[in-house]
């Protein structure tokens, strides 16, 4: 499936882009993220427990930072399994400053495969959006909370 | 697949149910119809340690008229609501679209709580709660508390009751004289999910306009909802082909639907339009106030 | 593993005893536990039809409940329509009119005409088809099946 969207987001390019290649960051916005671990530069290894009601897994992942263009773009490589099902998606996110805001523009294309795939094919698409809309208000958070300090 | 290890109970009490919903709330699901839960656990989708079944709880299962409303328990079985004469003099409207629930089978065992709580997007129950704006009644260890359909559907699946809180009562408000309603649902083949489910009901004034619309939608959204800007071109207005085209057409504009493997997120919004033209048509004509 | 259970219930008017861990599905119960093959599992998520059976005399998915829920119930399974070598007469009809080929869904098809049946004593075609579209047939294209519902009520108005 096609995921697109922007966020405005209050701070400089600089800041942002630090924000979003920041492992820290990144767990604590990602749904159900218990652990991030770099695993080599720009590569992580994450542990996710993702679910909605009684529908509930956990997810082995690997995430990779690809490309990056600081502070411009980079390429987000990612995949994920556990018994579920599968997640597979390569997303570009793009930072263009806006007076003094930044807007993180993505694009990105998903696959999500095994069973949650054929038994929860209705709800995919929405779910993924909400988990996107919770991950891009979380990263909103992380950035007030970093404070006018950002480099 | 076949269901991982849990373990089961069966309490006799809504009291032991708050307590074990209370003691195990991380781990612990209700088994109720179990229509929806099961194939979530036989597919291993979910795998609560401990399965809570309510079935043999006395008094959830009734059916009755308390002056202007229906209330009906939490574990009434969907067939029943179904085959009930008081459910079809008092709110035909769930009547009706109960009969798209999945099959008979399926209602035999599924209740009319249990769908709520389950809150499937596309759900028919559902969307006739929103129609209606009934109330359900949820207890837990501070007592009892109701909520309206907008507070309790809260996105996919997901309702507003705490993981300590059983549903036990469903509150509809009886439909006044004069009322027109429908239910219309647009699916694939019978009992599947529905693609649109439509619930209308119009409120009439003596002098041949609506006083006020209810124009529910399912399947198009994380929820189902109330298309409100659609209502509010109705109300207080005399109700011509035009005007219900337009209703329409801001119905469909309310869908947020997804692309999907049944139904693109365009063939839902127009459907959404036809549907709710539709169906706006058929409640009118039973006002017997239409043109 | 949890701790088993004992159940006691009856199944085709004979009464068992038998003790099974709580996530065993009640159709595996009746296959397994029971040896009575008759009722088929297929998709294990209610939408086939296969594994339909009564339970206190409405038609269930047995996949979709677990073998603890049927304490104390009264079960009738495919195996308990015919009386000895005397097939019901909804079992006739299907055989007379080919409503069924594999047999997979045949006793999904049978327990849910049954209960269509005794409600519905004398139906429309297009009633009889929308009581067995929760059945799915991969064989015969379902109007042989339709037939047999019909060619079954009428079958059952003479007795």
């Amino acid at each position: 499936m096609q995921l697109n969207g922007k966020y405005e987001f209050n701070g400089t390019q600089q800041q942002v882009w630090d924000l979003f290649t920041n492992p820290d960051s990144l767990a604590k916005a990602m749904p159900g993220c218990q652990e991030l671990k770099e695993t080599e530069p720009g590569k992580y290894d994450a542990l996710m427990k993702i679910g909605i009601a009684a529908v509930k897994g956990t997810y082995t992942g690997k995430f990779e930072i690809g490309d990056p263009d600081p502070p411009n773009r980079y390429q987000l490589i990612g995949e994920g399994s556990g018994s579920p099902g599968f997640v597979k998606g390569v997303t570009d996110i793009e930072l263009t400053a806006s007076n003094d805001k930044t807007i993180v523009t993505y694009q990105g294309e998903v696959q999500v495969g095994g069973l949650i795939a054929g038994v929860g094919q209705r709800m995919i698409s929405g779910i993924a959006k909400m988990m996107l809309g919770q991950f891009f208000k979380k990263m909103k958070k992380e950035l007030k909370a970093s404070g006018p300090a950002g480099s | 697949m076949k269901p991982a290890a849990f373990e089961y109970i069966a309490p006799k009490t809504v009291e032991e149910v708050i307590d074990l919903l209370a003691a195990h709330e991380d781990e612990a699901k209700i088994l109720a119809g179990g229509q929806s839960l099961m194939p979530i656990m036989n597919f291993r989708l979910g795998r609560p340690g401990m399965l809570i079944d309510i079935n043999g709880l006395a008094g959830l299962d009734y059916i009755k008229q308390q002056d202007d409303y229906l209330l009906i328990g939490g574990l009434t079985r969907e067939r029943t609501v179904e085959q009930s004469s008081l459910v079809q003099d008092l709110c035909p409207l769930l009547s009706k679209a109960i009969t798209f629930v999945g099959h008979t089978a399926i209602r035999n065992r599924g209740t009319i709580g249990g769908s709520l709580v389950h809150a499937d997007p596309s759900g028919e129950i559902p969307t006739v709660f929103c129609a209606l704006n009934g109330l359900v009644k949820a207890v837990g260890p501070e007592g009892e508390r109701w909520i309206d359909p907008e507070e309790f559907f809260l996105t996919f699946l997901t309702t507003s009751l705490e993981p300590t809180e059983l549903l036990v009562e469903v509150k509809l408000p009886i439909l006044p004289a004069g009322a027109g309603w429908s239910f219309m649902e647009l699916s694939r083949r019978a009992g599947d999910f529905a693609i649109i489910g439509v619930a209308t009901v119009l409120f009439m004034n003596d002098d041949g306009t609506c006083r006020e619309a209810r124009i529910a939608l399912g399947g198009v959204a994380p929820t189902p909802f109330r298309a409100e800007e659609a209502e509010e071109a109705l109300a207080g207005q005399m109700l011509d082909e035009q005007l219900i085209a337009k209703a329409g057409e801001l119905a469909g504009e309310a869908a947020d639907a997804e692309d999907d493997y049944h139904a693109s997120a365009e063939y839902r919004q127009e459907m959404a339009r036809v549907m709710v033209i539709r169906s706006l048509g058929e409640a009118l004509a039973r006002t017997g106030k239409g043109n | 593993m949890a701790q088993r259970q004992r159940i006691r219930l009856k199944v085709n008017g004979v009464s068992y005893e038998r003790e099974v861990e709580p996530r065993k599905l009640l159709v595996d119960f009746l296959r397994e536990d029971l040896e009575l093959l008759g009722t088929h599992v297929g998709c294990e998520h209610g939408v086939c039809g296969a594994c339909t059976i009564m339970l206190n005399g409405k038609s269930v998915r047995s996949c979709l409940m677990l073998a603890v829920q049927a304490d104390g119930a009264e079960l009738t399974t495919i195996e308990g329509l015919a009386d000895g070598a005397k097939l019901h007469p909804v079992q006739e009809a299907f055989r007379d009119n080919h409503g069924l080929q594999c047999g997979y869904c045949t006793p999904g098809m049978l327990i849910t005409s049954l209960e269509f049946l005794r409600e519905n004593p004398d139906p429309t075609r297009d009633e009889a088809k929308k009581a067995i579209s929760g059945v799915l047939c991969r064989c015969t294209g379902y109007k042989q099946v339709t037939d047999s519902v019909m060619a079954a009520a009428e079958a059952m108005k003479k007795e």
